[in-house]
């Protein structure tokens, strides 16, 4: 096996791991630290140059109440859900069905359109903002609008979770689908029936994997939206700026509260990380 | 009534030709056992009459009815896999009415059958399971309950039982035996199992490369074998197989001379020789016996000794591998020189082109 079990490598070697274990794990969060200390700093404390002391006073309240009272937070919050949920769910559900259908029909052409759905994560997605940009404007009525992000978020993660789905999907014993059709389910029974739940665990991982990605893009939240109407938490951010002085305090507290909701998701998917609910279907 | 027919039935994969013509007629109520060599095309020419195959050319007929090309659903079949394909998120009672729940059939009707079906397969207990929590004879009988609740005019096997250990084998084996008598349906079951074929089918079906080699009950087929093919692939150990050449023909008999043997008059029962013929002999291992005086010599090589029996391996005439079915107690060990008898009666005669010319008289 390797990497070697800790427990079975030699007493130095276990000593400096449990010793470089805290430090790494310190290290690691030293920034949220930073981050959640200024956040709680008056403005006082920021331009006396109080950067890593402890706070002189602890303005949690009325730093965090200034973020919805200074910029449109609240609103920023809202869109960032409904384009993440909105974004997310389009995903999964264009990409389960095509990584379906990849994985388990046979059909001319199959092949290729695998390749282009592979081929499409390699494309840079700093060369498709001018385009997108063009497209949402002229062609696509939706630039400025919580859609445009929702659309292109879609369209552009689905490449990825459908060569995971496929892959995933493709594991899954042929003869459970030839059952099912024997027994003359239909195929979209058989697909939400015994495809779906068996693919949970992954349509669970892909969700706090892409909740994550869409509610943290800041790049096409730029491209694609200019009014604070539409505008994301990421973006949204850049209003706590202040007008003269950079409020650090404020920017910090924007940030911890924008980071919760994919936090929150994660906890709240662990449960479905079921492994190994196919055991037992199929002799092993 | 749901006998099955096939019709010059052909399937190639590509350039592939992996059924080449076959004609089958299965009777309603019979226990047909596909057997044949690995990748002879048994499970392709079952799924084909499943319906999870097209049918390249030809035509299937289950109870009279055209399906070559019906979709597998409507065909009144169901399938038992190799591999069980069970729901793994459903536990057993949903694995065996899911079928039924789809097809919206009334909940007290699947309720009746479910619980029909787990009683006959002793699930009873079992219902409310996951298939990961059983045993793999127990995940086996569910798969069997979920096709019978469809009471489907015919059942289909791919290799049910080669995933389970020998004991449970032979348990399921008449249990399924016992299904059969029961339920009184058609079944056809792919096998490698020589003892499955043997004890389970009414019919026995040889195939070979994609082609019938010979259709008949399994005595036919062990007693009168059509083919060289047949009559080696049939039973364990092998039959004999010694090369051998007609040295006379006398009315019926023939006179056949063993390479490295004696003579051998053979009543040749209608089948046809000339003098000079190069032929081989064919004789069942538990038809030969050791004698002190026989049709040739043999050295041992070696004695099996299972108990029951004790099966001796020979090098005759020549070097031709020999194996002789003699008692459990039999005194010959490795290095012995002995004599083999073989009754005319049980002597099989094929021609070059591994022909049945005749077969022996015992049935
Ligand atoms: N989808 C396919 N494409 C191409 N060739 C195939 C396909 N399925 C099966 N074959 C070929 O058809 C032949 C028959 O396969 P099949 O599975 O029917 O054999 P089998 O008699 O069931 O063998 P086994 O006893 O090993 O299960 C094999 O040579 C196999 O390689
Ligand atoms: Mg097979």
């Amino acid at each position: 096996m390797f990497p070697t079990a800790i427990e079975k490598t030699s007493k130095l070697t276990q000593t400096t791991y449990k010793a470089a274990l805290p430090i790494a794990v310190l290290l690691w969060l030293l920034p949220l630290f930073a981050v959640a200390l200024t956040s709680v700093r008056s403005i006082e404390d920021l331009n006396r140059g109080n950067f890593w002391g402890w706070p002189t006073s602890l303005n949690f309240v009325q730093n965090y109440t200034e973020v919805f009272t200074r910029s449109p937070m609240a609103l920023f919050m809202l869109n960032s859900v409904i384009i993440t949920l909105f974004a997310v769910a389009g995903t999964l559900i264009l990409s389960c069905m095509a990584g379906y259908a990849l994985a388990k029909y046979h059909f001319r052409g199959n092949l290729v359109l695998f390749s282009i759905f592979i081929a499409g994560n390699f494309v840079p997605f700093q060369i498709l903002m001018i385009p997108v940009r063009t497209i949402m404007i002229d062609w696509i009525p939706l630039y400025d609008t919580v859609w445009a992000l929702v659309l292109f978020h879609t369209a552009f993660q689905t490449g990825f979770c459908t060569l995971f789905m496929r892959n995933f999907i493709k594991q899954m014993p042929d003869a459970l689908i030839e059952a099912a059709r024997i027994e003359g389910i239909t195929e979209l029974k058989i697909f939400w029936h015994v495809v779906l739940p068996l693919v949970r665990p992954a349509l669970a991982a892909l969700a706090v994997l892409e909740f994550t990605f869409i509610w943290n893009d800041y790049f096409w939240s730029l491209v694609l939206v200019q009014s604070d109407e539409a505008r994301p938490v990421t973006a949204g951010l850049q209003a706590l700026k202040g007008q003269w002085l950079a409020s650090w305090q404020l920017i910090s507290a924007g940030s911890l509260i924008a980071a919760i909701p994919p936090v929150l998701i994660f906890f709240l998917m662990q449960r479905h990380f079921i492994a190994g609910l196919t055991l037992g279907a199929t002799k092993e | 009534m749901a006998e099955v027919s096939l019709q010059n039935v052909r399937k190639s994969f590509g350039a592939v030709d992996v059924i080449k013509g076959v004609d089958l007629q299965v009777n309603d109520g019979e226990f047909c056992v596909f057997v044949g060599p690995s990748g002879c095309g048994k499970s392709t020419l079952l799924r084909m009459i499943a319906g999870l195959e097209e049918i390249s050319s030809g035509e299937l007929k289950i109870g009279g009815k055209d399906m070559t090309k019906v979709p597998p659903s409507n065909r009144g079949v169901a399938m038992v896999f190799q591999s069980y394909a069970l729901y793994p998120h459903m536990s057993v009672e949903e694995n065996i009415g899911f079928g039924l729940k789809m097809a919206k059939v009334p909940k007290a009707d699947i309720e009746a059958r479910v619980a029909y079906a787990s009683k006959m397969l002793q699930l009873d207990t079992l219902r409310q399971r996951k298939p990961g929590q059983l045993s793999g004879g127990q995940r086996q009988r569910v798969a069997i309950g979920r096709a019978i609740v469809r009471e489907p005019g015919v059942f289909l096997f791919d290799e049910p039982l080669s995933n389970l250990d020998a004991a449970l084998r032979v348990q399921m084996r008449t249990e399924l035996s016992q299904l059969h008598q029961d339920l009184k349906s058609t079944m056809i079951y792919v096998t490698h199992d020589q003892i499955e074929a043997m004890t389970m089918a009414d019919k026995i079906v040889v195939l070979s490369a994609g082609l019938i080699e010979q259709v008949g009950s399994p005595l036919e087929l062990y007693h009168r074998p059509k083919n060289l093919f047949v009559a080696q692939f049939i039973g364990s150990p092998k039959m004999n197989v010694v090369p051998a050449k007609v040295a006379a023909v006398s009315g019926d008999i023939a006179h056949v001379s063993v390479d490295g043997g004696s003579m051998l008059a053979l009543p040749l029962r209608g089948g046809k020789v000339s003098v000079g013929d190069v032929v081989s002999l064919g004789i069942r291992p538990e038809h030969m016996s050791v004698s002190s005086e026989g049709v040739m010599q043999a050295t041992v090589k070696l004695a099996e000794r299972l108990g029951s029996e004790t099966m001796l391996h020979l090098s005759g005439p020549g070097g031709a591998a020999i194996i002789v079915r003699s008692d459990g107690l039999a005194s010959e060990k490795p290095g012995d020189v002995v004599a083999l008898t073989m009754p005319a009666g049980c002597c099989h005669l094929f021609d070059a082109a591994g022909i049945a010319i005749v077969n022996g008289a015992l049935i």
